[in-house]
């Protein structure tokens, strides 16, 4: 968190006839990326586990997966500080839920619920980006993806965080056959979303300074959720 | 018959000695003055039947109403003090739309009892609840929907205790009417059979002659939600009975 | 006269265009953005000469814009020189002290020294005051020994026995001040400046890749890169070649080459000697 940006020009502090502006940021970026893919009966959810700050590393082992419920996992980067806010508010209003209505929550429910939670704050929004993955009603795969003020969508499969314009284009292209003609649209097998997962991570360890030192990733089926830890470049 | 119980009757927030709250004893009385409600519950769908009293032929009976629509998939009728069912009916919709703002689906009939549950229990509070009044309420309530659970029937009295039946019947013929519910009703029932069960006993029940205007009858379904029959409707299933 | 586009460069920087920018950046347009090398180097005196290492990672904001970049820079050949900074800015600094070396040692006829170099590239960093973001590691051995700076953008600079510079710097440093002692062998030297800029490598998100060394001695300069590879890429496991014809090809246009056949004859004429 930096406090008024004019601090560190060294500009001298002597009283003057013109006024001073002072500034609070409240917001820091602590970088990571996340990535969801849903498939046929499964559900693929991953995140590195890097937490940095400008040019610094705070800890090499801090997923930014969520295990919410049996069949839901929640991605979620950016500030880390509204993450932890983010998710264990959810928690809570998971545990609510419950404790009301005498059942889990669904997978559709707590991505509607989460909307909600982060337009509330629309004027002074949690710096969070998420990604639910998990199972819907019928056992599908889903992965629904957010903006920190709670624009939602359903979608197939969905990169976020630092380096997620460099995630996305790749899944475009294999998992969604984008710009390939004359391609069978073979469904996504569980093992192929597995290891594209590690292949984009790989790749966006190369290049974005924020991604690296392992990645979790979470495998969702009806038999409940596989967690695996693969590792990454660690400069 | 009351005589005896001064002292202790006045207050909503006084046990008497024996342990008991007079006024909701009193509020629950009230009920056995209301009209005859009847709910039907089977694995079709839920049936709500209720008497109307039209006690003079210049009140114009569509403006009775003691059926009302909760949410698309909620149904609820009622007995008793009508004028005070509207706090919860209102409660019960503003509790059902919430849900589906926040969770994107229908709440559940079992949820939306406990809410307006909630509601009936805070009476004497000056501010626990904004639509809470200074006694309890005089209604008692049938509310009958689908959810993930299938179709499914609650009864609530004014305490706020609400249990799930399979066939309830609310007002002043209950007794004779559950009695009548109980020898009749059965696992397998269609909602065909239950809507013209619901009539056959209400007419039983009835001071006046059943017709098409001294009943209200509604049904909720997997298919079509929630539906008020209309006039010609009632007649049809009058035509059967 | 007014200058032509095609001029050569009289020499120092051209500022034609400042007045015109500052107003182009009020209005909103953003100035491009230059790699800049946030860096790990550092520099030691060992018993023989001085060893000098750097990583090989250059960013542009978050993104790593190569991963094998080369910054341990040619003086003369008994100095060379790391650079940390904005990458143009070093390339070019210590490029143009490297010239003026070569015309000073042809002047003098003499191997160049240290203390030269530094102080040239002090003087040129004070006259931009900072504005040329280039922080250096400057060592090398002349007939004196063996010298170590460190040299800051705004023209200062420290005669040390062990120096680091750049985002790194910070890393290197606790590594030196932990184990750094005076008239080390080479091996030993060796590895501790690879440990320094491992240190940075790993723990400044500015340095990365590989590490590159560069031991002087009074008589020999071994550059040695990469040194050590200190992250090993990961193996994907999937293919990623397309099939031919997997790229749409929207349309298409075939046009006729017209060539005029020529014939040419070769005719020998006898070489005139007269």
């Amino acid at each position: 968190m930096q406090m008024d940006p004019g601090l560190h020009k060294g500009e001298g502090y002597q009283y003057g006839p013109n006024p001073k502006q002072h500034y609070f940021s409240p917001y820091s970026m602590n970088g990571g990326t996340v990535l969801a893919i849903a498939g046929e009966d499964f559900a693929v959810v991953a995140s590195d586990t890097r937490l940095s700050e400008g040019f610094s590393i705070h800890t090499r082992d801090s997923p930014k997966t969520y295990q919410l419920t049996n069949s839901t996992v929640l991605g979620c980067t950016g500030f880390h500080g509204d993450v932890l806010t983010v998710t264990k508010l959810l928690e809570a209003r998971l545990k609510m839920y419950k404790n009301e209505h005498n059942r889990q929550m669904s997978t559709s429910a707590i991505a509607a619920m989460l909307s909600t939670v982060l337009y509330y704050r629309r004027f002074f929004p949690y710096y969070v980006y998420n990604i639910i993955g998990g199972l819907d009603d019928e056992g599908k795969g889903a992965v629904y993806s957010f903006d920190p003020i709670g624009s939602y969508e359903r979608e197939a499969y969905r990169a976020g965080g630092t380096a997620s314009s460099m995630l996305q284009p790749l899944l475009d292209n294999q998992i969604g056959f984008k710009n390939q003609e004359g391609v069978t649209k073979v469904p996504l097998s569980k093992e192929k979303a597995v290891f594209l997962v590690k292949d984009v991570f790989i790749s966006a360890a190369e290049r974005d300074i924020y991604t690296g030192d392992n990645i979790m990733i979470h495998v969702t089926t009806k038999d409940g959720t596989e967690t695996e830890v693969f590792p990454l470049r660690r400069d | 018959m009351f005589l005896t119980r001064s002292e202790y009757d006045r207050g909503v927030n006084t046990f008497s000695p024996e342990g008991r709250i007079f006024q909701v004893e009193y509020a629950i009385e009230a009920i056995k003055l209301g009209s005859t409600a009847i709910g039907i519950q089977t694995s079709e769908g839920v049936v709500l039947a209720v008497e109307k009293r039209v006690t003079s032929p210049l009140i114009e009976p569509s403006s009775i109403e003691k059926i009302f629509e909760i949410d698309h998939h909620i149904g609820c009728a009622m007995s008793g003090l009508i004028a005070d069912s509207r706090t919860m009916v209102d409660r019960a919709r503003v509790e059902a739309q919430n849900h589906w703002f926040t969770y994107n689906e229908n709440m559940s009939v079992e949820s939306v009892t406990q809410s307006v549950s909630n509601l009936a229990l805070a009476f004497g509070d000056d501010d626990a609840d904004p639509g809470a009044m200074s006694r309890p309420f005089g209604v008692a309530l049938l509310f009958a929907g689908i959810d993930d659970k299938g179709p499914q029937l609650f009864h609530m009295d004014p305490s706020g205790t609400f249990i799930q039946y399979d066939a309830k019947a609310i007002g002043s013929a209950s007794e004779g009417a559950q009695q009548t519910l109980q020898e009749v009703y059965h696992k397998s029932m269609t909602l065909k059979e239950a809507c013209k069960n619901a009539l056959t006993i209400l007419k039983q029940v009835m001071e006046e002659k059943l017709n098409s205007l001294n009943v209200e009858l509604a049904t909720v379904t997997p298919a079509a939600g929630y539906k008020l029959f209309s006039k010609e409707e009632i007649e049809d299933l009058i035509k059967d009975i | 006269m007014a200058a032509l586009a095609v001029d050569p460069p009289r020499g120092g920087f051209s500022f034609e265009n400042c007045k015109r920018n500052a107003l182009l950046a009020q209005k909103g347009m953003k100035a491009p953005t230059a790699y800049k090398t946030g860096t790990t180097i550092c520099g030691i005196i060992f018993k023989d000469g001085v060893i000098l290492g750097a990583d090989t990672r250059a960013t542009e904001d978050t993104i790593v814009a190569d991963k094998n970049c080369s910054k341990i820079h040619f003086i003369a050949p008994n100095i060379y020189c790391c650079g940390a900074g904005t990458a143009a800015d070093t390339e070019m600094t210590t490029q143009m002290i490297s010239s003026n070396l070569e015309l000073h040692r042809l002047n003098t006829g003499r191997v160049p020294r240290v203390c030269t170099a530094n102080r040239m590239l002090k003087q040129m960093l004070w006259r931009y005051q900072g504005y040329i973001s280039a922080a250096l590691v400057l060592g090398g051995v002349d007939p004196t020994g063996p010298h170590l700076y460190s040299v800051y953008p705004h023209g200062s600079t420290d005669k040390l026995p062990y120096v680091t510079m750049g985002s790194g710097s910070l890393a290197a440093m606790s590594v030196f001040e932990s184990r750094y002692k005076p008239d080390m062998e080479k091996e030993e030297g060796m590895k501790l400046v690879r440990d320094a800029i491992a240190a940075g490598i790993f723990n400044d998100l500015g340095s990365g890749s590989n590490v590159d060394l560069c031991i002087i001695t009074k008589d020999k300069v071994d550059y040695i890169r990469p040194y050590d590879e200190a992250n090993l890429k990961g193996k994907r496991q999937g293919s990623y070649k397309y099939k031919p014809g997997t790229t749409a090809v929207l349309t298409s246009e075939v046009k006729p080459l017209e060539l005029e056949i020529l014939d040419t004859q070769i005719v020998s004429e006898p070489m005139e000697v007269s």
